[in-house]
Formats: C-alpha cells, sequence, structure tokens
C-alpha cells in the first residue's frame, strides 16, 4: 500500500482532499434537527418535573459532539483494516451480544439489551449491525467469481444469522430486522441471483413459523404484530402508540403547529417521543414540509452512501459501502413507517435525529466508513 | 478487480427510492389530504369539559326563615391507578371519613380509573384530606343539603339525592326553580390532566337556583310537630297527621305527619315514612263527613232546620243494621242536634231527604274524589264511587263517611270552604320564589269556587260551634274563643273487604274564631287506644289551636247563635 508516494499526481490523491461535503453536511444537519426536536420532546416535561428542559438537549449535544469525533476516527485509518479485522470484531461483537445476557447486562422493560458504562448505556446490537456489515462485505469480497453461489450465499447467511438470532432473543425485533436487511441489501449488490434469494425468504419464512411455534418470540411481539394487520382485534390495545403517532402527524398538516407547539408530542400523548417517535414531533411541529425535507436529507444521504458503494475502489469498499446504505436505509424505513402506522411497532430509533448515544455513535461510525471509502477511492 | 454492480446497485436504489414513495404517499394522507381530521381528533383527546354544579335555592318559611338550604362540599373520588399502598391509604381515609377499610380496599384496588368514595363530604373534613395529598384521591365540588332547624316537615319538603337532584316532596316538584343551570368548564388538559399553559380554558359559570318560599311557618310547624308527637304517644296511636290552613288565602300553615325521618339521612329511614300522607294517603273520613251532608241540607232546603227527626240507635239498611255510637231511646233531633250529636242514624235520615244525586253533587262539589292540585308529587285523588256504582247502601254510609275514602288535605279544605263563607280554596304550600338576584315572585293566588251560599256556610258554622259547645267535640274547646268544629271516628276497612273491629281513624277538624275563622285545623290520629275522635283527637286539636292563637295571632272572635235544637247542652 505504501506505492503511494512513489506514483504522480500524489496531491490529488491524497484522500483528506476527497472528503464527501454533501454527506457530512446532511449527517450535521439531521442531527441539528435532532437537538432542535428532542429539545421541543422533552423540554415540558422536564419542566414538569423541576428538572433542566435543556437536560435531554445537553446530553444529546455531547453525543453530537462525540459523533464528529467518531466519524474523524472512523474515517482516519485506511478503510481495508477493516477487512483485516473483520473477524475479530465480528466475533468480539457476538462476545458482546452473549455477555449482555448475562448478569453484566440491564434489563429495561423486560428487554435484556444494554451494558451500563459510565453513566451511559451501551447497546450491543448497535456494534453487532457494524460488525455484521464489515465481516459480509470482507466475506463477499473475497470470493473470485463475479457471481455467487449458492453455498457462498448460505454461508453469508449464516454469518447474518447468528446476530440475529442472538439479538431476537433479547428480544429485540427491530434490529433483527435491520440485521436482515443489511444482509439482504449487500447480497443483491454482491449479485446473488432473485431465485436464490426466494430459496433464501422461503427458508427464512420456514423458521419464522418454526419460531412461533416454538415459543420463541415474546406474546407481546406477536399481539404487536396481529394488531398492526387486524387493528380491529386488539385486546392489548398495543394500538394506542400508533393511533397516537397518527394524530399527531396528521394534526401537523401542511405547515405544523410551529416549533414548542407540539401539544400531542410535547405533553406525552405521543409514547417515547424523544426516542422512537421523534418523528412524530417533526410531523407536528413543521408539517408536511417539514417532513418532507427531513426526508430529503435521509434521501440525500443514502443516496451518496449508494453513490460511494459506486465509486469504491474495491468490492470490499462497495459491499461495506452497500450494506451501510441498507442499513440507515432500513432504520429510517421502519422508523418513519411507524409513526406513519404503515410498518409495525418494532422499537427502531430514527438514525441521527432520535436521542440516544449508542445508536448515533454506530451511525456515525458508519459514515465515518462511508467517508473512509470515498477518500480513498483513488487510492 | 471486478466492475462496479452498477446495475445491481441501481436495483438497491430503485427498491429504497419506492419505500420512500410510500412514505411520502402515506405523510401526505395523513397530513395534507386527512389533516382537518386529525386536528380536531387531537383537539377532542385534549378538551376535558367539567359540569360546575350550580347552587341550589333556599327552601324559605313564610318568614324567609331558612328550612333547607345547600352547602358547598366535596365528593372524594379516587383514581386507582395511583395508588400504590392501597391498605395504608384506606385506613388513613377510614379515619378521616368514617368508613369501613374492609369496604375501601377493594375501591383502592378496583381495575377502574374512577371510584367514588364518599360523597357530599363537608368542606373541613374534606380539607383534611386534602391536606394529606394522598396518592390517587382527588376531589370534586359538590353541594349538600342541610336543614338548619332539624328536620321540620321533612315529608313536605322532601329531600334531595346524592347528585343534586330532588326525590321527594317540595325539593321533586320544585326541582326546575331550585336547581338553577349549570354551568361547564372546558379546558385543554395534558395526559395527566393537567392544563395545557395557554392551552383552551373557557368556563360558562352555573346560574344558581331560586329559593322557595313556602306558606309553613318554621316556628309554628316546630310546635305542631311537638303537640303531634305527643299525642300519637299519650294515645298509643300509630301514627298521625295535623294539618293547619288558612282558610281565606289556602296557605298550608303546618303539615306535619308522624313519624318523620330525619331528611339529612333520609336513605337509612323507612320509606314509608318519606310519605306525607296528609296529601298522598286516604282515609275513610267518617262523622267528619256528616258536614257536607248538612251543609248540602241546609243548601238545598231538603229538611227544615227546625223539624224534629224521631231516631232510633239502630235501623236496618238495606242486608246492613247501622248504629250509633252508643246505645240510646228514640229520640227526636234537628239537623243541629244531629251534627253535635254525630248521630250515624239521623245523618241517614238526613241523607235520605236530601237523595242520592244531590249528595253525590255537593260530595263533588267539595271536592271529594278530585285532587286539590297544592302542587305535591303523587298526591291522591281520594276515592269516591260515581254515583251510577252506588249500593243501596252507599247513601247511607257516605252520610256518615264511611264506603268512601279521602285525603286529609281533601277533608280539611271542605272545613275551609264553611269557614271561608262557602268558597273553595285551593290549598297551597308555596307563597312564591326569590331569584338569585334577591326579588320575590310571588306564586299566582289560589283559584276559588263557590260551593255554598254565605248564609249556608254561616248556618253550618253554627252547628259545629254547637258540636264542640254541647256535642261530641268538647274537648277542643278553648275558653275565651269560639270553635266550630266536628269530630270524626272511622273504621278502617280490611284490604279484603268489611271492617277492622278495633281499628279506628280518630279525627277532629274545625276552625276558629267561628264568627270569622282564621284559621283551620285537621288533627287525625291513627288507631289511638282511645278511640274516638272527641277523646283522642280533639285536645290534639285544641293544643295546636292555642299555639296557633298564640303565633298567629288570632282574636277570640263574637259568639255565634246555637242552631235550632231539641237536645240541651249537657
Amino acid at each position: 500500500m505504501d506505492v503511494v508516494a512513489t506514483k504522480p499526481y500524489v496531491s490529488e490523491r491524497r484522500p483528506l482532499r476527497h472528503l464527501d461535503p454533501i454527506l457530512l453536511l446532511s449527517v450535521l444537519a439531521l442531527g441539528i434537527v435532532g437537538l432542535v426536536t428532542i429539545y421541543s420532546a422533552t423540554h415540558a416535561s422536564l419542566v414538569a418535573q423541576r428538572i433542566d428542559p435543556g437536560f435531554y438537549l445537553k446530553k444529546q449535544l455531547t453525543f453530537v459532539t462525540l459523533g464528529v469525533v467518531v466519524i474523524l476516527v472512523a474515517a482516519s485509518f485506511d478503510y481495508r483494516f477493516v477487512k483485516v479485522y473483520a473477524g475479530i470484531i465480528y466475533v468480539a461483537s457476538l462476545a458482546l451480544l452473549v455477555l449482555v445476557r448475562t448478569p453484566l447486562g440491564t434489563t429495561v422493560r423486560g428487554s435484556q439489551r444494554w451494558f451500563q458504562l459510565f453513566g451511559f448505556q451501551l447497546a450491543p446490537s448497535e456494534l453487532a449491525k457494524l460488525a455484521l456489515v464489515a465481516m459480509l462485505a470482507a466475506f463477499l469480497s473475497q470470493l473470485r467469481s463475479s457471481d455467487l453461489s449458492l453455498q457462498a450465499l448460505y454461508r453469508a447467511t449464516a454469518i447474518a444469522a447468528v446476530p440475529g438470532l442472538l439479538v431476537f432473543l433479547q428480544p429485540d425485533l427491530g434490529t433483527s430486522i435491520v440485521l436482515v436487511a443489511i444482509l439482504v441489501g449487500i447480497l443483491v449488490v454482491a449479485g446473488a441471483r432473485a431465485r436464490h434469494l426466494g430459496v433464501l425468504a422461503l427458508t427464512a419464512i420456514v423458521l419464522i413459523f418454526g419460531a412461533l411455534q416454538l415459543g420463541l418470540v415474546k406474546d407481546y411481539q406477536i399481539a404487536r404484530l396481529t394488531a398492526f394487520f387486524d387493528p380491529q382485534n386488539d385486546p392489548q390495545r398495543s394500538d394506542y402508540n400508533r393511533t397516537q403517532a397518527e394524530i399527531a402527524i396528521g394534526s401537523g398538516g401542511l405547515l405544523g403547529r410551529g416549533y414548542l407547539k407540539g401539544t400531542q408530542t410535547n405533553l406525552d400523548f405521543v409514547p417515547e417521543q424523544h426516542t422512537d417517535f421523534i418523528f412524530t414531533v417533526i410531523g407536528e411541529e413543521f408539517g408536511f414540509v417539514g417532513a418532507i425535507f427531513v426526508l430529503m436529507l435521509f434521501a440525500l444521504l443514502i443516496w451518496r452512501a449508494v453513490r460511494i458503494a459506486l465509486l469504491a475502489k474495491d468490492p470490499f469498499g462497495t459491499y461495506l459501502a452497500a450494506g451501510i446504505a441498507s442499513m440507515l436505509a432500513i432504520q429510517v424505513f421502519v422508523n418513519v413507517g411507524m409513526t406513519l402506522g404503515i410498518m409495525p411497532i418494532t422499537g427502531i430509533p430514527l438514525p441521527f435525529v432520535s436521542y440516544g448515544g449508542s445508536s448515533f455513535l454506530t451511525n456515525c461510525a458508519a459514515v465515518g466508513l462511508l467517508l473512509n471509502v470515498h477518500m480513498r477511492r483513488l487510492v | 478487480m471486478k466492475r462496479p454492480p452498477m446495475r445491481r446497485l441501481i436495483a438497491l436504489l430503485a427498491v429504497l427510492a419506492l419505500a420512500m414513495g410510500a412514505i411520502v404517499l402515506r405523510l401526505s394522507v395523513l397530513q395534507v389530504s386527512q389533516a382537518r381530521a386529525y386536528r380536531s381528533y387531537a383537539l377532542d383527546q385534549r378538551l376535558h369539559t367539567v359540569t360546575l354544579p350550580a347552587s341550589r335555592g333556599r327552601v324559605l318559611d313564610r318568614s324567609d326563615e331558612a328550612m333547607a338550604i345547600s352547602l358547598p362540599a366535596r365528593d372524594v373520588y379516587v383514581d386507582p391507578r395511583y395508588v400504590t399502598e392501597p391498605w395504608d391509604e384506606a385506613q388513613t381515609i377510614s379515619r378521616i371519613l368514617g368508613l369501613k377499610v374492609r369496604d375501601l380496599v377493594p375501591q383502592l384496588t378496583a381495575d377502574t380509573t374512577f371510584v367514588y368514595v364518599a360523597r357530599q363530604v363537608d368542606l373541613e373534613t374534606a380539607g383534611r384530606l386534602e391536606r394529606l395529598h394522598l396518592a390517587g384521591v382527588g376531589f370534586l365540588p359538590s353541594s349538600r343539603r342541610a336543614y338548619p332547624a332539624g328536620p321540620l316537615a321533612p315529608q313536605v319538603l322532601g329531600f334531595v339525592g346524592v347528585d343534586g337532584v330532588g326525590l321527594a316532596g317540595l325539593e321533586l316538584e320544585y326541582q326546575s326553580v331550585l336547581a338553577g343551570k349549570p354551568g361547564e368548564r372546558t379546558q385543554e388538559l395534558d395526559p395527566s390532566g393537567q392544563p395545557i399553559v395557554g392551552g383552551i380554558d373557557a368556563e360558562r359559570l352555573p346560574a344558581p337556583g331560586s329559593d322557595l318560599v313556602v306558606t309553613m311557618d318554621r316556628d309554628f310547624q316546630f310546635q305542631v310537630q311537638a303537640a303531634l308527637e305527643e299525642a300519637v304517644k299519650a294515645n298509643q296511636a300509630q301514627g298521625g297527621t295535623v294539618i293547619v290552613m288558612d282558610p281565606r288565602t289556602g296557605d298550608i300553615y303546618a303539615m306535619a305527619t308522624y313519624p318523620w325521618f330525619d331528611p339529612k339521612e333520609f336513605a337509612t329511614a323507612k320509606p314509608a315514612t318519606w310519605r306525607n300522607r296528609a296529601v298522598t294517603d286516604v282515609f275513610e273520613p267518617g262523622s267528619v263527613n256528616k258536614v257536607i251532608t248538612a251543609a248540602a241540607t241546609v243548601q238545598e232546603r231538603s229538611l227544615p232546620l227546625d223539624e224534629l227527626l224521631l231516631v232510633p240507635w239502630k235501623m236496618r239498611v238495606g242486608d246492613f243494621v247501622i248504629h250509633d255510637a252508643h246505645p240510646h231511646g228514640v229520640e227526636q233531633m234537628t239537623l243541629g242536634d244531629v251534627v253535635a250529636q254525630s248521630s250515624n242514624i239521623g245523618a241517614v235520615e238526613v241523607a235520605e231527604r236530601l237523595g242520592a244525586p244531590r249528595l253525590a253533587t255537593y260530595l263533588s262539589k267539595f271536592g271529594l274524589g278530585q285532587v286539590t292540585g297544592i302542587g305535591f308529587p303523587g298526591e291522591s285523588a281520594g276515592m269516591m264511587l260515581p254515583l251510577y256504582l252506588w249500593s243501596d247502601t252507599s247513601l247511607a254510609t257516605m252520610a256518615y263517611g264511611q264506603g268512601i275514602a279521602v285525603t286529609p288535605l281533601q277533608m280539611i279544605s271542605v272545613y275551609a270552604t264553611i269557614a271561608n263563607g262557602g268558597v273553595w280554596v285551593r290549598p297551597r304550600l308555596v307563597r312564591g320564589t326569590v331569584d338569585p338576584q334577591g326579588a320575590f315572585h310571588p306564586a299566582a293566588p289560589s283559584p276559588t269556587r263557590r260551593v255554598v251560599s254565605d248564609a249556608t256556610s254561616q248556618m253550618v258554622t253554627r252547628m259545629l260551634a254547637y258540636a264542640v259547645k254541647a256535642g261530641t267535640g268538647t274537648a277542643a274547646q278553648i275558653p275565651g274563643f269560639r270553635v266550630a268544629g266536628k269530630t270524626g271516628t272511622a273504621r278502617i276497612p280490611k284490604p279484603t273487604g268489611g271492617y277492622y273491629a278495633d281499628r279506628y281513624f280518630a279525627s277532629f277538624i274545625g276552625y276558629l274564631p267561628a264568627s270569622d275563622p282564621k284559621v283551620v285545623i285537621a288533627a287525625i290520629l291513627d288507631r289511638p287506644t282511645t278511640v274516638y275522635g272527641g277523646v283522642a283527637a280533639a285536645p290534639l286539636f285544641q293544643q295546636v289551636a292555642r299555639y296557633a292563637i298564640e303565633r298567629l295571632g288570632i282574636a277570640p272572635g263574637n259568639a255565634v247563635p246555637p242552631p235550632p235544637h231539641a237536645i240541651p247542652a249537657r
């Protein structure tokens, strides 16, 4: 790799000259949107509890600052090191997923997902997403043929299945969906045949059916899903969240009710309004126009990710970028779709906008890697 | 190095674009085409309307003394969702409100969001509970009825339920006057029930109810009740009724039925004691009804007033034998003697001269068989057979007041008619209302109708005065006053037909002063062991009359001449 210095136009190829400013700006804009809406979503109830109304805002500001550092770190080294260490990263992430099931992990609302570290919550499932992207990219980029054999497809699936299952058992249905989307996204880009993907889908359906039969899925998860497909039959009222989210977004109308004037979201009618349901705040306070603006930022972000996959110098970079693009896209789609009532409620945060450190920093690392691939496309 | 998989990446991008399209489509449905509906859902969710109860009007006596008032109170409720220590809370609440812990715990742990724990709690007690800030315990404005002078005429006033609605008596009859109009407050609330700052907060104040001014006199009512209770006990009666009325206006000065109840505790009282028997219950009047037979005879001149009738002590009528209260030889009696001695046989002979159609007409003209229209819930019309259903004994029995049932109010109105110069006046309990601004709105004067002539009524008064002076009613005499009145000792019918051998309604109805009547009094005792109206009821009449003289300031009046008579004073 040290051939760089011997080549002409060295300065033209210096990685720092090839940052992707559009990508960076869209991430920064989303982060700011997050700060603005988190404050709106939380200030009223914090005031009611006689706590500093900027409590969550300040914590999120810390995460944003840390996020910038994470982006810089993730972009600083050559991304191909990731390929070298992908195996270790992958195994380490699996180890963390197992460890979180031991008493070291914290159970919140019946779900054992977090480590409590220095006052922050660390969710290993967040790391597992990136680790899976890296592992799949590394595995698929080693293959010689340009077409994907069925055997390779099954191996890739096995790689995804291990963390997928561990996460699913936490239980964290949302992250499992993200892991599956990463797998499918990368496989499509890696040239999996439609027929093979069909076989994969069929296997998945059989497995899911089996899981239901074996009682591996918690009742509330089934209830949420059946409530989504059949809202009339909803004994647990899990439909409440969805209805409230729709009312909040719908009442925003074209132009929104104005910043800090969203009564539905500011006043706890909508649950989890600063984390999973943050999009309802945008919808209520900034209306259709504001929601479209935020969706445009995401579109920009994902377009840049796909573009980077296209421009990448090597297949590893392509797969890495494609995996990251899939990861971000599925999170946006599932999260926003859930607030709009077109997807079941699964507890996935909105990337860069929802309150929370683990998700934000993981997504920042992903963006850092995208930049990394982009910067070194000519090297 | 492989070529960048352009086609596949474009496929990925297409899928993502499709997903994005679905989101934008859904967003435009929610926020553009259905935005208005969602906005109103959202508003409905935040708007909460609470009723502001109107303060209920007072019940005042004829001189504006309060008989029933409403005091602000609190309804105590609990939202069990916020109760974490039901046993501890139940003990605290039980200590302050005096409720049972074992009743409270199920309420505090119920799977609901709202349970009334206690209603109409007085402010002081509610305040003590409120200061403890118990989790889940809340308070709603309410009011409770209080009776500053105690249970006075409770069957007349009636009572008010926990919802502030009159359930009986005048409280029920005048519900719309007393209740006022509740207001309401509409507020935007957040999910925890706190008002939203800068949100909608609209209030329509309640309109308080009007005060009801009754014709009764509070202090006099108290005296009447005391006299009644004493008389019931002294005569070992089952109960009794007293009505005191102004014959000229129909104003009821007092109306008492024993046993009564405490309206504060009406829910635990026997429902039978709720009945205002003076208005809602009937009895066979017995000899007091002879006044109608006499008045009709005088008016119709069907018997010369000085004609002497031969009266044995018993006689056969149809299949029955009727007789006077006490055996006597065949006596010569004028109409005046028949009234004074209260002879049943004499009354039958008088009635036979009058004839059934005319007696029936006068019974109706005096108001029997129809409600007086006093304005009281459940007033009874009494029971009177229409003429075409009279049997061959009806004329005879009705002449002395059996085979016909009347309310005490109907019967006192008959005497009031004689006392008022032959003009019937509808009795009334309400003088008027006082609106929230303090203006008095008098009730319309009672309608009247002439029943007999003034001359007739004066002659009947002479007979009634003679009955008190020299007949069966001597126990009603008041030294210095001329009292007119009539005793009644009526047998009580069995539900299965026929009469009880040993059960009587003893009554005395009369008025004073006889020359210029100012007050009519009916005193009725249910099943006294002393049996006779002249023995059981006349002293009660006399006691009430003494109170009336004092309370209403009645002058003695002039002497009235006796009617033509054959039997001298005993």
